[in-house]
């Protein structure tokens, strides 16, 4: 015997005034990384430095090479609207940036970087191999 | 000041028709049994408990009221997949600082009260929410995925030895009462299963389950006082991580795990892991992970896991039994239960009483190895008798 809980509906309000550059950028075509005059570089990209210095953004442009990728299959709560989809990672000189691709990939494959929507209307970095 | 491990319990893991109190009871009414102990004695409780796939959102509370600790802490704590061995290291360090000297670490959880594809969901979102599972969807099989595509690109490791691990591991929980599978299964059952997420299969994946899991930790002075005949912990390493996937130096392995390691070694002064332990119980939520720790563990040389395990090395009578209780793929891995319940099993073996599960004892000491998310924390425990 079992008893329903009381249901329990919950979205979340995240802020991103720290990064609103980062996720402008993604509307503009651009992805942005942060970079610090003490020589650390971030992605994600973020406002402030551990030395406690103030970073800067710099435009991630050029070729990555795949690092390891997925491709998803048993799909999650909140991408019920997806079809199996692909999930990797590439090296961009000084950063790491996850992405999905519609390019069958593998490991070690150069690929360049574009922004879109995904179906849900959420831009994201997207890789094509070159 | 040394630490002992007394009475230790464990639910049957599984899909378990009983509330989270119910369950964290079995588990602390057998440490209790087995340490000769009522509640009285025990000075400090700490659960141990993910939660977020349960409707209690105060686990903590409604578990020590149920098992009799209400007025006895309660310490709630969360690391993870690593959580059980996060409530282990609680209490060892409060006994360590003489706050408490009898103290219950309880691994629970319930994780079949929701459907697959919201605890996929929650699973994702345990990286990094907004960077990772916002964006681009991550589950937790899709984060070990991305190791094993890479361990395949670098080391040539295959399919099949991934699908060894789950063979083994189904072997041994099939004598296991207490795991959740109890059904031997092939390399071809493996390789045939649904995909999850490339290149892991259906069987490639520990399932989603309840279980609860406890141990009794006590001092020097209350092994004297009470004249146990503890287990005791040698050692405890620990690190952590990165929350972002994105920010790993490489994907073959895990930093966390190497660095844990390398503390409990030098702790308990071991230089070669491999002619050092009796059994070892890595963290193998799914099989490139048990790949994985065997070469971050030292057990062989980075990228020869996959041989490892195809030379029957992990298996009994190779040359370290691995995850002789089923492993977290077969015995099951309700998040926080796992870490209590690796030090439960290794417990019942340095007795001798793993029944038709026991190795031979030479060195009489074996290892834990609990990851937290993916290579988020980890914990290495070294205990012996």
């Amino acid at each position: 015997m079992i008893v329903e809980s009381r249901e329990l509906r919950m979205k979340h309000r995240i802020p991103v005034v720290k990064t609103e550059r980062f996720w402008k950028g993604l509307e503009e075509g651009k992805v942005f990384k942060t970079v610090c005059k003490c020589g650390k570089s971030y992605y994600p990209p973020r406002a402030e430095c551990v030395c406690g210095a103030t970073t800067e953004w710099a435009e991630v442009s050029g070729e990555g090479i795949v690092e390891c990728f997925t491709v998803v299959h048993s799909i999650p709560a909140g991408y019920e609207w997806s079809k199996p989809y692909r999930i990797v990672i590439a090296s961009f000189g000084d950063v790491k940036i996850m992405g999905w691709s519609n390019d069958e990939l593998k490991v070690g494959d150069r690929v360049s970087l574009y922004t879109a929507k995904d179906e849900s209307g959420v831009w994201k970095v997207w890789f094509k191999k070159v | 000041m040394k630490v002992g491990v007394v009475g230790v319990g464990c639910s049957k893991f599984g899909q378990r028709d009983v509330t989270i109190q119910e369950l964290a009871f079995e588990a602390v009414s057998e440490a209790l049994k087995d340490a000769q102990l009522s509640q009285e004695d025990i000075e400090m409780s700490v659960v141990g408990c993910v939660g977020t796939r349960g409707y209690e959102l105060m686990p903590a509370v409604v578990v020590n009221e149920y098992c009799g600790f209400a007025g006895k802490g309660p310490i709630r704590v969360e690391a993870a997949c690593a959580t059980g061995s996060a409530a282990v290291y609680t209490a060892y360090s409060s006994i360590k600082a003489g706050i408490a000297d009898i103290a219950i670490a309880i691994g629970v959880e319930k994780m079949s009260e929701v459907d697959t594809a919201t605890s996929a969901a929650i699973g994702g979102r345990a990286g990094n929410y907004l960077w990772e599972f916002h964006f681009y969807g991550t589950t937790f099989p899709a984060y070990y995925a991305m190791h094993a595509t890479a361990h395949m690109a670098k080391f040539g490791t295959t399919e099949k030895q991934m699908a060894l691990v789950a063979v083994k591991a189904h072997r041994n929980a099939a004598k296991n009462p207490k795991a959740h599978f109890q059904k031997e299964i092939t390399v071809e059952d493996v390789l045939k299963s649904r995909m999850i997420t490339y290149p892991l299969k259906l069987y490639d994946c520990s399932p989603i389950g309840d279980g609860a899991s406890a141990a009794i930790l006590a001092s020097e002075k209350a092994v004297k006082e009470h004249g146990f005949d503890p287990v005791w912990i040698e050692s405890v390493g620990y690190s952590s991580d990165t929350s972002n996937m994105s920010m790993r130096e490489s994907y073959v392995g895990l930093k966390a795990t190497r660095m844990a390691a390398e503390m409990a070694y030098k702790g308990a002064k071991i230089t070669e892991p491999l002619n050092s332990f009796d059994l070892a119980t890595v963290h193998d939520c799914f099989t490139i992970a048990e790949i994985m720790a065997y070469e971050d563990l030292g057990f062989c040389k980075k990228g020869e896991g996959g041989k490892f395990i195809e030379n029957g090395e992990s298996d009994f009578g190779g040359k370290i039994p691995v995850n002789t209780f089923g492993g977290l793929k077969a015995k099951g891995h309700p998040l926080a239960a796992t870490g209590v319940a690796m030090v439960y099993e290794v417990v019942k073996q340095l007795r001798e009483e793993a029944g038709n599960l026991q190795v031979d004892l030479k060195h009489y000491r074996a290892l834990t190895h609990n990851v937290g998310g993916t290579g988020h924390f980890c914990w290495v425990f070294i205990l012996g008798r």
